[in-house]
C-alpha cells in the first residue's frame, strides 16, 4: 500500500516536470531551446552569494513627471503651467534642456555619480488614466484592455521561486504584483512583528505535527503548505535580518522606514531577490506645489540614505532600484493650479553599474501631444521589464511577460 | 437528506448550517430541502442604508463648487462604507441566503465600482433584484446601470467616437469568454451602444443624438441593432449559456470542470436563461453532493467571516474596524480589484492572509487566545507568550456565545468537528488535537475554527 502510494507519487512529480518542461519550451523561442535537465538546474532562483537585487518602488497616485524632470526651455512647458511650472531657481540643470525638481538635491548628487538613469516617455499604447487599472496595468504587465489576474513578479516567482520571500513586499498586504498564478510573494512591514503573528504556540503545534503522507487533498494541502512556510520564512526572516543595524541616518517617514528595513535585509544576506515598496500621495489635483515638493524631498532623501546604507556594506554594487508611477499627469495645469491625469512618464533606475547613466533619452515634444494634451509613450514599459528580467535578474522574460518585449541599454 | 450533504448544500448556497437548523432540515428530503433554499429566497427586498444627504442633492447644487463637490463626494465614501457594513450584516443575518449568495456571485461577475452611494446601492440592489432571476434581464439592466455606464466608458462611447470598453468586457467577462468572439464583433457592438447616458439621479438616459443609427454588421448578421439587441444576439448563442453555466459549476460545484455536467446544465439554462432554474438543479444532482467536492473549496474571506457567525453570531462594532479586516484579508465589498473581479479559490491565500485567517476565529471570538492546555496540565501556557505581545489589534466586536450554547446544546464536544469542519482533519493535527484537554466546548470550538481545515467549505 505505501509502495504504491510513493510510486504514484513519483510518477506524478515525472508527469509535472515533463508538462513544465513542454510548457517552458514551447513558451521559450528556439534560440532558448536546452535538454530538460539543464533546464531544469536552471530553473530556479540561484543561491549563490553576491547575486543581484532588484528594488522597485511605486509613487502611488501617479507623479507629476514634468515636474520631476524639467523641459525648463520649452516654452510650451510654461505656458501649459502659468502658476505651477517650475521657475529658474526651483530646478537643478541636468543638461542644456532638462533640469531636475529643486527637491531632488540629494538624487542628484547620485546622478552625478552616475548612478541614475532617467528614462523618459515610459508608457503603453492607449493609456488608461485611472488610478486602479493603469496600477493593474503596471502590476501586472498587461495591455490596456487585457485583464490578467495574476502579477509580473508573481509569474516570476511562478518560473523561478522557491520561497515566498524571494519576493517580498514592504506592506500590510500583497499587491497584485507579487501574486502569481500558483506562488506568491509576502508582505512584510517588519520582520519582528511578522515572526510574532507567526509565534502562537497553538497554530505552531498544528503545522509540527501535519503529516504529508496523510494529505489526500490538494487545496487543504497547498493552505498546510503555506502555513508551514510562512512560520518558516517568519523565524529566517526575523534571525537573519536582526544581525544587522544600520548607522545610517534616515529621515523620520513611513517611506524611509520601508528603505531601512529593505536596506537591513538585504545587508544580512537576505535570500530576497525583488523588494517592492511604495510611497504614496502622488494624486496632485489641487494646489500640488508644496505637497509634490515635499514628496521628492521625501523620496529623494529616502533614496539617498538607503543608498548609503548599502553602500556600507557594499551591497550597493548587486541593487537596482526601480522607481515607476501608474502614469503622468496632464501637461497643462488645471483651474485648481494642479495637474489631472496623463500618461507617458518619467522612470528612474538607480544603480551602481549602469551601462547608460544620466539622461537615457529626450523628452517627448510638447508641442505633438496625444489627443488627451499628454506626452506621447516612446518606450514601452514592458520593454524595461524585460530588460530588468533578462539583463539583471538573468532569467527568460518572455514567460514572465507572456510575450517577447525589446530589451534596452541601460544595463 | 443525511447531514451532510445538507451541511455541503448551505456551505455552497449559502453561509454554513447551524446544528438546530440542520437537525430540523435533516428529516425532510432533499428535494423539500432544495425547494425550502428557493422559498426562503423568493421574495426580493432592496438593502437600503440612509442616504437623505443626496437624496433630494441636485446637480447644480454637487457642483456649486470644488470644495462643495469633495465634501460630497467625501461623504460618499463614508456612505458606501456604512453600505458594506449593512451587506455583511445582511449576508450575516437575512434569511435570504441563496439570494445573498448569489448576489455576491454576481458582484464578482458584473465586477464595478463607483464612488457616488447612490448609484453604488443602486447597483447593488439590481445585483440583488435579478439574483436569481432572468440573465438576459439581468445584462439589459446591468447596461443601465449608471455605475456600470461610467465604470467601464459607456458615456464616452459616442456616435463619433466610440469607446469599446464595454462591448469588449460585455463579451469577453460577462457571457461568452474568451476565444468566442472577434474584434470587428467588438467595434461594431460599440456603435450599438452609443447614446447610453444617466441622469444624475441614477435614471437611465438614451441619447438620440449620440447614438449610432446605422448597420452593424455582428455574428455574422446585420441591422440597425442597439444595445439590447446586441445582447439578444449574444445570448442567443449556446455558448454563453455554458460560459455561466461554468462560471456557476466553478463556484458552486468544484474548480475543476466536468464537461458532461456542464452539458447537463447547459441543457436547463438555455434558450431561456432562467437562473433559479439552473441552480435548483444543479443543486438536485447527485454528482453536486459528490466525496470529492466536499470540503475542498477555499473560503473567500466573507465566507469565512459569515461562517464564523453561523456559529457564534458576531455584530462588529466599529465599520472601519471590519473594513480594515475585509482589506486584510483581500477583499474589500464594492472594491473588486478590476472589473475582472476577486481570482478567488488559492488566490486568497498568501503568507499574511493565512495568518490572518488562523487567527480570526480567536481575534474575535475568544481575545486572540487559542488554547493550548494539553491533557492533564494545568495552566495555560499561553500567558507566557501573550505576555511579550503587541496588542494593537484589538476588534470591537461582540460575539453572542450565548446563542452558540443554544444551537449547540444537543452536540457533545466530540461531535463538534463534523458540525465545524467540511473536510477530515489531517491525521497529524487530528493526534495534536487529541492531546489536548477539551475542557469545554467553547475553547474546542475555537481550535477547530483556527484550523487550516477551516478554510475549507
Amino acid at each position: 500500500m505505501c509502495a504504491v502510494n510513493v510510486l504514484a507519487r513519483i510518477s506524478n512529480v515525472l508527469v509535472m516536470d515533463r508538462r513544465k518542461f513542454i510548457k517552458n519550451s514551447s513558451l521559450a523561442s528556439g534560440l532558448f531551446f536546452v535538454p530538460s535537465f539543464v533546464k531544469a538546474f536552471s530553473n530556479h532562483i540561484s543561491t549563490e552569494t553576491g547575486y543581484k537585487r532588484l528594488v522597485i518602488i511605486q509613487l502611488t497616485g501617479g507623479n507629476d513627471g514634468l515636474n520631476t524632470i524639467v523641459p525648463f526651455r520649452d516654452d510650451n512647458y510654461h505656458r501649459a503651467r502659468p502658476t505651477i511650472g517650475l521657475k529658474k531657481d526651483d530646478i537643478i540643470h541636468l543638461d542644456k534642456d532638462l533640469a531636475m525638481h529643486g527637491s531632488l538635491q540629494s538624487l542628484k548628487r547620485l546622478y552625478d555619480k552616475g548612478f541614475v538613469s532617467i528614462i523618459n516617455n515610459v508608457g503603453y499604447p492607449n493609456p488608461n488614466r485611472s488610478h486602479f487599472r493603469a496600477t493593474d496595468i503596471w502590476q501586472t504587465a498587461s495591455r490596456s484592455n487585457q485583464f490578467l489576474q495574476s502579477g509580473w513578479i508573481g509569474r516570476y516567482l511562478d518560473q523561478f521561486g522557491k520561497q515566498p520571500y524571494d519576493a517580498m513586499e514592504l506592506d500590510q498586504s500583497l499587491s497584485l504584483a507579487l501574486k502569481g498564478e500558483n506562488q506568491n510573494g509576502m508582505a512584510v512591514q517588519n520582520a519582528y512583528y511578522f515572526y510574532k503573528t507567526t509565534q502562537d504556540p497553538y497554530l505552531k503545534n498544528v503545522s509540527k505535527h501535519y503529516k504529508e503522507a496523510h494529505l489526500n487533498e490538494h487545496n487543504l494541502g497547498y493552505l498546510y503548505k503555506t502555513m508551514i512556510d510562512a512560520e518558516s520564512s517568519a523565524k529566517y526572516l526575523y534571525e537573519t535580518s536582526k544581525t544587522v543595524s544600520s548607522s545610517i541616518d534616515y529621515p523620520n517617514n513611513s517611506f524611509a522606514n520601508q528603505l531601512k528595513t529593505t536596506a537591513q535585509f538585504i545587508n544580512s544576506g537576505l535570500k530576497t531577490r525583488v523588494y517592492y515598496g511604495s510611497l504614496n500621495g502622488f494624486d496632485t489635483h489641487v494646489y500640488q506645489e508644496n505637497t509634490h515638493k515635499r514628496l521628492l524631498k521625501m523620496y529623494a532623501e529616502g533614496i539617498d540614505a538607503f543608498v548609503k546604507d548599502l553602500q556600507s556594506k557594499d551591497t550597493f554594487k548587486d541593487t537596482l532600484i526601480l522607481t515607476f508611477s501608474e502614469f503622468g499627469r496632464r501637461v497643462q495645469q488645471n483651474s485648481g493650479h494642479g495637474t489631472d491625469h496623463g500618461s507617458a512618464n518619467s522612470l528612474f533606475v538607480i544603480g551602481g553599474n549602469l551601462k547608460k547613466p544620466g539622461v537615457y533619452n529626450n523628452l517627448a515634444s510638447l508641442s505633438d501631444l496625444d489627443n488627451n494634451g499628454d506626452l506621447k509613450f516612446e518606450i514601452d514599459f514592458r520593454d524595461i521589464y524585460a530588460t530588468v528580467l533578462n539583463k539583471w535578474l538573468d532569467v527568460n522574460h518572455e514567460t514572465v511577460l507572456l510575450n517577447k518585449f525589446n530589451q534596452l541599454n541601460f544595463i | 437528506m443525511n447531514k451532510k450533504e445538507i451541511q455541503h448544500l448551505y456551505w455552497r448556497a449559502g453561509f454554513g448550517i447551524n446544528p438546530k437548523h440542520l437537525e430540523f432540515l435533516s428529516s425532510k428530503t432533499r428535494k423539500e430541502v432544495v425547494a425550502d433554499l428557493f422559498f426562503q429566497s423568493k421574495e426580493y427586498a432592496p438593502l437600503l442604508i440612509d442616504t437623505s444627504d443626496f437624496d433630494t442633492l441636485t446637480y447644480e447644487q454637487f457642483t456649486k463648487s470644488k470644495k462643495i463637490q469633495r465634501a460630497y463626494i467625501k461623504n460618499s465614501r463614508d456612505k458606501i462604507k456604512e453600505l458594506n457594513h449593512a451587506w455583511v450584516d445582511a449576508i450575516l443575518y437575512s434569511d435570504s441566503v441563496l439570494r445573498e449568495k448569489m448576489t455576491l456571485f454576481w458582484a464578482n461577475h458584473f465586477a464595478c465600482q463607483d464612488k457616488m452611494i447612490m448609484y453604488v446601492q443602486k447597483y447593488n440592489n439590481t445585483l440583488r433584484e435579478h439574483a436569481l432571476g432572468n440573465f438576459r434581464d439581468f445584462v439589459k439592466a446591468i447596461s443601465r446601470e449608471p455605475s456600470m455606464i461610467e465604470y467601464l466608458d459607456l458615456k464616452q462611447n459616442k456616435k463619433d467616437t466610440p469607446n469599446e470598453n464595454f462591448a469588449r468586457e460585455l463579451m469577453e467577462l460577462f457571457t461568452l469568454g474568451v476565444g468566442n468572439y472577434t474584434e470587428k464583433d467588438i467595434k461594431e457592438s460599440a456603435k450599438a451602444f452609443t447614446g447610453y447616458n444617466y441622469d444624475f439621479e441614477g435614471s437611465f438616459e438614451f441619447n438620440d443624438n449620440q447614438h449610432n443609427n446605422e448597420f452593424k454588421y455582428v455574428f455574422g448578421k446585420a441591422g440597425r441593432y442597439d444595445g439590447d439587441d446586441i445582447i439578444d444576439i449574444i445570448l442567443d448563442q449556446k455558448t454563453s449559456a455554458e460560459f455561466i453555466c461554468k462560471k456557476l459549476y466553478r463556484y458552486f460545484v468544484n474548480n475543476q470542470i466536468n464537461q458532461s455536467h456542464i452539458d447537463e446544465m447547459t441543457q436547463v439554462f438555455y434558450p431561456n436563461y432562467n437562473i433559479e432554474s439552473v441552480l435548483h438543479f444543479m443543486f438536485s444532482q447527485d454528482w453536486f453532493y459528490s466525496e470529492e467536492h466536499i470540503g475542498n473549496k477555499i473560503k473567500s474571506p466573507i465566507e469565512l467571516i459569515a461562517g464564523i457567525s453561523q456559529v457564534t453570531p458576531l455584530s462588529f462594532k466599529n465599520t472601519d474596524q471590519l473594513i480594515r479586516i475585509e482589506r486584510m484579508l483581500g477583499q474589500i465589498l464594492f472594491y473588486p480589484p478590476n472589473v475582472a473581479g476577486w481570482k478567488g479559490g488559492k488566490n486568497w491565500i498568501d503568507s499574511n492572509t493565512l495568518m490572518l485567517r488562523l487567527k480570526l476565529p480567536s481575534i474575535l471570538l475568544s481575545n486572540a487566545k487559542i488554547a493550548t492546555n494539553k491533557k492533564g496540565e494545568f495552566y495555560d501556557s499561553f500567558n507566557a507568550y501573550k505576555k511579550g505581545k503587541a496588542t494593537n489589534t484589538q476588534f470591537k466586536t461582540s460575539s453572542n456565545w450565548l446563542a452558540f450554547k443554544s444551537n449547540y446544546q444537543n452536540v457533545s464536544t466530540k461531535e463538534l468537528p463534523q458540525y465545524i469542519l467540511q473536510c477530515s482533519i489531517n491525521k497529524g493535527t487530528q493526534d495534536y488535537l487529541e492531546t489536548l484537554s477539551i475542557n469545554n466546548k467553547q475553547d474546542y470550538c475555537v481550535q477547530l475554527m483556527s484550523l487550516p481545515e477551516y478554510q475549507m467549505c
